[in-house]
């Protein structure tokens, strides 16, 4: 199979969009990664593909074939289009069908674009839009939602392992103080350990979402984009800078419905598709200098960092209070804010961990740099955990 | 002005209302939330801080701050009967302002909630505030409430559960009336009203004299 | 009025018991099944009590919880127990779980014994 690389990067602010469509939001990002790769937007731009990541076009703003309007937006036409949806996953599955495009010779350059548009409804049509992941009849007709399971999980992984909701606000503040340095962060603000966990009010000013979670636990509602331009390794000296390898791509399926899970506490998609995804890198854990793992509930990051290897079973939230973790730590988790503090337009967030992982490769994440990152990871999680793509990158040597 | 026998005419006869003592609430930064109830003179100020709402859309800003704008207006020209406004601060900055009346002895009437500052709950601990001076300093039995926004009626309603009395025509003019009685206040208070007392002398000072925020977020591209 | 059932579903070649409805048996490929009733003593395995509620739901919280039949399915539903613990047992029955347009969803409720 041919290589495939990123030559170009975009992303959006993430946060709450004034104005504008669902393509101009699109093409914010797919326009800045266009110029990230030095690709002119008009005659020659040799794109033979677009893929279009987002869960939402189609209900929420009501855009469906969102990929073929893109492609007319961007005067890209007759580049092929598909709209790729896998609910929070749409993101890396997108960018995983653009590497099997160029890797099966198919496709020279694919452009995926990831986005979605939330905020233009209320926060429970969004709650509900979400749980439509649910199984309809065992779960979604029950009135359970992501939180649900989310508290339903945490509540376990509480009682086996010793986690503590201290443990949960404490990834919650690594992930803000991040957010700090990333610009196109949605939340600038960082919540002072002491006052959402110990302080008197800080029941009230914290307050459960679906217990164990609280407010601080979870990510916020964002509206954003993010894209990446792919591009056969042998056919990439055309562009302004060095490709960043797309290593390894896994993704793997469990049951829907999450009660009939084998083992309740294990993200068992989690750990076949970054197993997966080593595999065809050539790497193991040991090899990741730097990871975005999916954190919509902060205890995800924390199960997500054992089950890809980095920590053994149980120990995660250790190395956490450990500040393993940090920026500085042994591994680095989450350096651009996790879609904790970084936002979560569902579309978006698979392409924008990505953005961040060929940032940090390229020396080019200011403030919040992995110093001498070489290998990557992102785990891009769908449903509740019944549909994971991981994603390896790597810096080729000069 | 001329406080002649016309004008006192006009005036409504105020029932004593003890003052809502001043508390502080930690927020999620770290930053400190302070509380307090305005004086009829600081009014004219407090309005200028309404004022760049007035033609906000989104969020129903313009109706709560156009509303808010009239009431405190009612207020300060001594034409609405025992009316209070609280407002929040953080580092002396105005935050948020609530309002009300007494209707009588036993029953208040909720007017507005206004958040300049979103994304920490000041909204939330602007409200509980108010039904906290109605129930708890007071001594109403029962406060009447309606909701403009879809927000407002989610945390209002749901979350506290409010008794609906459709029969009760509330003075915001005919959408559904709720009553959030003591019953209901002694319920759900544990695990919304935040907030200590006394307030440090120090950090009291800084909300004397309330600044008017120079941006707003609900108003993009605005500079005071 | 109809009491309303819950069903597991039964493979009729290895038996293996189903909830919810597959299209094909989990363990033995095949593709028919029998309805057998489902219903009885339950094990609480995790719970939660949920405050964003979605469309539809005008309480201030809901109680949720997955739990083990005798018979080993699992399954999640709703929860109506003041003071839960992992491992309690609960009887399980059947009510409205959400009000529809036209029809309710019954679904499980778990109690106190």
């Amino acid at each position: 199979m041919r290589e495939v690389g990123i030559v170009g990067v975009g992303h959006s602010k993430f946060g709450k969009m004034s104005g504008g469509t669902f393509s101009d939001l699109l093409s914010m990002a797919a326009v800045q990664a266009l110029d990230d790769a030095g690709v002119k937007t008009g005659m020659g731009h040799g794109i033979d593909q677009v893929f279009v990541a987002t869960m939402g076009a189609g209900i929420l703003n009501k855009q469906s074939g969102i990929a073929s309007a893109l492609v007319d937006y961007l005067n890209l036409r007759p580049a092929m289009a598909e709209t790729i949806e896998n609910g929070p996953a749409s993101g890396a599955s997108a960018i995983k069908l653009g590497y099997m495009a160029i890797a099966s010779g198919m496709c020279d350059c694919v452009l995926v674009v990831g986005g979605e548009m939330m905020r233009v409804v209320s926060g429970w049509e969004g709650t509900d839009f979400v749980a439509t992941m649910l199984h309809p009849e065992a779960e979604y007709n029950y009135g359970l939602t992501l939180p649900a399971f989310a508290g339903l999980f945490t509540k376990l992984c509480m009682e086996k392992y010793g986690i503590t909701e201290k443990d949960l606000s404490i990834v919650a503040v690594k992930n803000h103080e991040n957010a700090v340095h990333n610009p196109v962060a949605h939340i600038h603000v960082v919540p002072n350990l002491y006052c959402i966990t110990e302080d008197e009010d800080a029941h009230i000013m914290n307050p459960y979402v679906a217990e164990p979670l609280r407010m601080y636990h979870c990510c916020p509602v964002s509206d954003g984009s993010a894209a990446v331009l792919l591009c056969a390794m042998d056919k990439a000296d055309r562009f302004k800078k060095k490709p960043i390898k797309i290593a390894g791509v896994g993704s793997a399926t469990d049951t829907h419905a999450v009660a009939e899970r084998e083992v309740p506490t294990d993200l068992l998609a989690v750990r076949l598709a970054a197993q997966m995804a080593y595999k065809m890198a050539g790497l193991t854990a040991q090899d990741i200098d730097v990871a975005e793992l999916h954190d919509a509930f902060q205890i995800l990051e924390i199960v997500e960092s054992e089950e890809v290897g980095f920590f053994k079973r149980g120990e995660g939230h250790i190395a956490a209070r450990n500040g393993e973790t940090k920026i500085g730590g042994i591994m680095p988790i989450n350096t651009s804010g996790g879609l904790k503090a970084k936002g979560h337009p569902l579309g978006a967030t698979g392409v924008s961990q990505v953005v961040e992982i060929v940032k940090q490769l390229r020396g080019e994440a200011t403030g919040r740099q992995v110093e001498g990152a070489k290998a990557g990871l992102c785990v891009n999680f769908g449903g509740f955990g019944n549909n994971v793509v991981a994603t390896i990158l790597t810096k080729e040597e000069a | 002005m001329i406080v002649d026998k016309m004008e006192q005419s006009l005036r409504p006869v105020e029932s004593p209302m003890v003052p809502y003592p001043a508390k502080y609430i930690t927020m999620a930064t770290g930053e400190k939330l302070v509380i307090r109830q305005i004086a009829r003179e600081e009014v004219p100020h407090i309005l200028e801080a309404v004022k760049p709402l007035m033609t906000v859309e989104a969020d129903f800003y313009d109706i709560v701050a156009s509303r808010i704008y009239s009431e405190l207006l009612g207020y300060y020209r001594y034409r609405v009967k025992d009316e209070y406004c609280l407002i929040g601060t953080i580092d002396g900055i105005i935050v948020g302002i609530v309002n009300g009346r007494m209707v009588d002895e036993k029953v208040g009437m909720s007017y507005h909630t206004m958040t300049l500052k979103q994304g920490l709950r000041i909204g939330a601990q602007l409200f509980a505030a108010k039904m906290e001076y109605h129930l708890d300093f007071l001594n109403q039995e029962e406060v009447l409430i309606v909701a403009e926004s879809p927000n407002g009626f989610k945390r209002w309603m749901i979350e506290y559960e409010l008794e609906s009395r459709p029969e009760t025509w509330h003075e915001l003019g005919g959408v559904p009336t709720y009553v959030l009685t003591k019953a209901l206040w002694e319920k759900h208070k544990g695990t919304k009203l935040g907030g200590r007392r006394p307030v440090k002398e120090e950090l009291l000072k800084t909300a004397d004299h309330p600044i008017l925020p120079e941006t707003y977020v609900q108003i993009p591209g605005y500079k005071r | 009025m109809m009491e309303e059932k819950m069903y597991a579903y039964k493979c009729t070649a290895c038996g293996e018991l189903h909830h919810p409805k597959h299209y094909v048996c989990k363990k033995c490929g095949n593709r028919e099944f029998n309805e057998v009733p489902l219903g009885g003593e339950v094990t609480l395995v995790t719970y939660t009590k949920v405050y964003n509620l979605p469309e539809g739901y005008m309480k201030p919280y809901m109680g949720f919880g997955i739990v083990k039949f005798t018979n080993g399915l699992v399954v999640t539903g709703q929860l109506e127990v003041e003071n839960p613990e992992i491992g309690m047992k609960l009887i399980s029955t059947v009510g409205i779980v959400k009000e529809g347009i036209g029809k309710d969803h019954f679904g499980f409720i778990f109690k106190t014994i």
